[in-house]
């Protein structure tokens, strides 16, 4: 197969640059988040192990394979979107924004879980951090999964081509943060302690 | 000047400059009265003058952005505005119910006001910035959906930018969050909740939009940038500024009896307002370096420049200094917020309405840009004006660093009032740079009245 | 060369798959300590930047935006690592 020709710039970052502006910000405001509780848990460990034992590992677990695979699925997507196959395209993408429904259900069963044994986040530090940290990550897989089924319309009307894709990288990129926050949220949150 | 309708901005600028100037007078005055306290007394008590200075900051910024969305709408939509005599109407209206209100703060005792004006009916006045009459409040409301439905329905019946539509969204959210200072519960904590969504979600929110709709119309215009990519910036800025600015709410629940949690989500989020800021800074250059010509106007890209640099300064970087709740455990309501305050009302807002007359009323009063002495002149004021309130943000964050030091973290705490003895000095060099400001402001008045060989459009 | 190619990002996934179920069992065997507190940290660091690398295609861009996501992970991975030091006093 010839190799697809490639407008962008290696140079640059994939998908627009607008994108990448909100990208690093989210990473600094949970970059800042995740440090904040490290060092509330290094003031109370054992309250912080005690009810970090309640939260459900493994569907914490389960969460992140889900995440992982959509984005393997996103980075599909974008390979067949290079060599201009819009169909397989909007296939990828459409399992990934499946797995990201799953992600956020199996949220909404530990979230509910949590409410009804009345933990709210004035309970404790603990809680309040992991009820923040989830729910605001939560807010951007419902974020990303719009970006994801905004670009899944335009691909099945076949609206991008191997000149013009960068739709489809934009959405990819956003995705790919929402991964990987949550892979380090996963131990931080659920495991370490 | 492209739409004839386009010139009821004029009055609506007249007007806010010269609340603008009252606003000063009185910011001298009670300036004034905190290091010699009973001067004008008992005729204007400090209270009073506290509250005509804010009042009329808040006053001929909302004139400022009315005129300069009156100017703009039709512009952007390309048609005339849907009512012109609506807008005169209004006009007339907001001025003489603003004169009656402030003339009401100076006559009449505070006590006898409310009596008078029902408040015992629906009970809103007496908190900060929110202290006006019933009869006044009502009239704001009707004003602002006066204008709100005026620009509306001419950005329907025209072409719909981002400009346009970020400024009618703006306009809505003013409008919107204004209704909550009806609501004045008994509980001091709720209270504190309805004052805030109207004051925080005003200028950290909703007023934002109006800045950055405003500033980037003036940028397209003056350096001819493709409107594509000031429209990407614009939608990434308000973007930004909404999520920091809604959660970031949180920094004013630190210690008034909101739940704890309120301390973290308060403190990250608004720690990234000045992120948004910073952005348009980063726009305002970018697009000025790019540009495609060389606008005769060279007073208004300096207005604009300023904007951008003294927002992010008051607004960002003022704001940030004590945002972060274990600061601002120490520093909450000092002459800190003072200096914020007033950096940040100036830099962003203050700014942006003169960055906006300055582009608009040359063309209003027909011609592309004022004589070149006239713009020499305005140069002039602007630099006054930002530099000495840069200044008197200086000074009152010496004042505030003292006053936390000698008030809170010292071992042997002293009273507020005997604070305020030992930061006088301070109080008296922010008056200083008072006086400079006025003579700046006044500059710019001239500036109107330079004759002198204008540029006439290309 | 071109299936190879085309294989990879699988192999980066298979990777994330295994990775993550080893910090599973790490938790679920109940262990703690500086040991497998620093292992899962690096396991999670390693892990975010193979997606940023692989999957974002981060990898082929200039140096800059490399280096901002790497000394992301750095720079956070080791804060927590030492808070979670000062808690084990």
């Amino acid at each position: 197969m010839p190799p697809a020709i490639n407008i962008n710039n290696q140079d640059d970052l994939p998908g627009d640059f607008a994108i990448w502006i909100f990208i690093f910000a989210e990473m600094l405001a949970f970059g800042v988040l995740f440090v904040a509780y490290a060092f509330s848990r290094a003031q109370d460990v054992e309250l912080f192990n005690a009810s970090q034992l309640t939260l459900s590992r493994i569907s914490g677990a389960i969460n992140t394979l889900v995440l992982i695979t959509s984005s393997y699925f996103v980075v599909q997507g974008v390979a067949a979107i290079k060599r201009g196959l819009n169909k397989q395209c909007a296939h990828w993408l459409t399992g990934a924004f499946i797995l990201g429904g799953v992600f956020v259900v199996i949220k909404m069963v530990e979230f509910h879980a949590k409410f009804a044994a009345d933990i709210t986040m004035s309970t404790n530090n603990f809680y309040m951090f992991y009820l923040s940290l989830t729910f605001f990550h939560f807010m951007h897989v419902l974020m990303g999964m719009v970006i994801l089924a905004m670009i899944i319309m335009k691909a099945k009307r076949g609206g991008y081509s191997t000149q013009d894709y960068v739709g489809v990288e934009t959405g990819a990129s956003f995705w790919h943060m929402v991964d990987f926050l949550w892979i380090i949220l996963f131990p931080l949150v659920y495991i370490i302690r | 000047m492209k739409y004839k309708s386009q010139a009821v901005a004029k009055l609506y600028f007249i007007a806010a400059i010269g609340l603008f100037l009252g606003q000063i007078l009185f910011g001298l005055i009670m300036g004034l009265q905190y290091v010699v306290g009973d001067f004008l007394f008992p005729v204007i008590p400090f209270n009073v003058a506290r509250m005509v200075h804010t009042n009329l900051l808040i006053v001929w910024l909302l004139f400022g952005f009315m005129g300069a969305s009156y100017y703009l709408i039709p512009e952007e939509s390309e048609t005339e505005l849907y009512s012109p005599k609506l807008a005169i109407i209004t006009f007339w209206i907001f001025l003489v119910a603003g004169a009656v209100t402030v003339l009401g703060y100076l006559l009449v005792p505070y006590a006898s006001l409310a009596k008078w004006t029902g408040n015992d009916l629906l009970n809103t006045m007496g908190r900060e910035f929110l202290e006006q009459p019933l009869p006044t409040k009502v009239g704001i409301v009707i004003v602002a959906l006066s204008w709100l439905f005026n620009i509306v329905m001419t950005v329907l019946k025209g072409r719909k930018t981002a400009i346009s539509i970020v400024l009618s969204l703006g306009m809505l959210g003013l409008a919107v969050f204004f209704l909550f200072s009806f609501y004045n519960p008994v509980n001091l904590v709720k209270d504190k909740f309805y004052w805030w969504w109207v004051v925080h979600l005003w200028v950290e929110g909703v007023w934002e939009l109006i800045l950055g709709a405003m500033l980037a119309f003036v940028l397209i215009k003056v350096t001819g940038v493709d409107r594509e990519v000031v429209e990407k910036w614009l939608y990434v800025i308000i973007t930004m500024t909404l999520v920091t600015g809604i959660i970031g709410t949180g920094h004013h629940y630190f210690w008034i009896g909101a739940p704890a949690y309120w301390q973290w989500w308060g403190s990250v989020f608004s720690a990234l307002e000045p992120i948004p800021f910073l952005m348009m800074t980063i726009f305002a250059f970018n697009m000025v370096n790019k540009r495609r010509r060389e606008h005769p106007n060279k007073a208004a890209v300096l207005w604009a420049l300023g904007t951008s640099v003294m927002a992010f300064l008051g607004a960002g970087l003022w704001g940030f200094l004590h945002t972060l709740a274990p600061i601002n455990y120490y520093t909450h309501g000092t002459q800190l917020t003072a200096a914020h305050g007033h950096l940040a009302f100036f830099g962003a807002y203050a700014l942006v309405v003169l960055t906006m007359i300055s582009y608009a009323m040359p063309i209003l009063r027909g011609r592309a840009a004022n004589p070149e002495r006239a713009q020499i002149m305005e140069m002039w004021s602007f630099w006054l004006m930002t530099i000495s309130m840069f200044f008197i943000a200086l000074f009152l964050t010496g004042a505030g660093i003292v006053q936390v030091w000698l008030q809170r973290m010292s071992p042997t705490p002293m009273s507020f009032m005997a604070v305020q003895d030992q930061i006088s000095i301070f109080y008296w060099a922010r008056e200083g740079a008072g006086l400079v400001f006025l003579i700046g402001l006044l500059l710019y008045i001239g500036s109107f009245f330079v004759k002198g060989e204008s540029r006439a459009f290309e | 060369m071109a299936n190879n190619k085309a294989l990879f990002p699988t192999v980066i996934w298979l990777t994330l798959v295994a990775l993550t179920i080893i910090t599973f069992s790490l938790g679920e065997s109940a262990m703690s300590g500086k040991g497998v507190m620093l292992t899962l940290l690096a396991i999670t660091m390693i892990k975010s930047q193979l997606v940023a690398n692989y999957f974002m295609a981060l990898r082929k861009t200039k140096f800059l935006w490399r280096a901002i996501m790497f000394g992301y992970f750095i720079i956070v991975g080791s804060l927590i690592a030492m808070a979670y030091l000062m808690g084990l006093k």
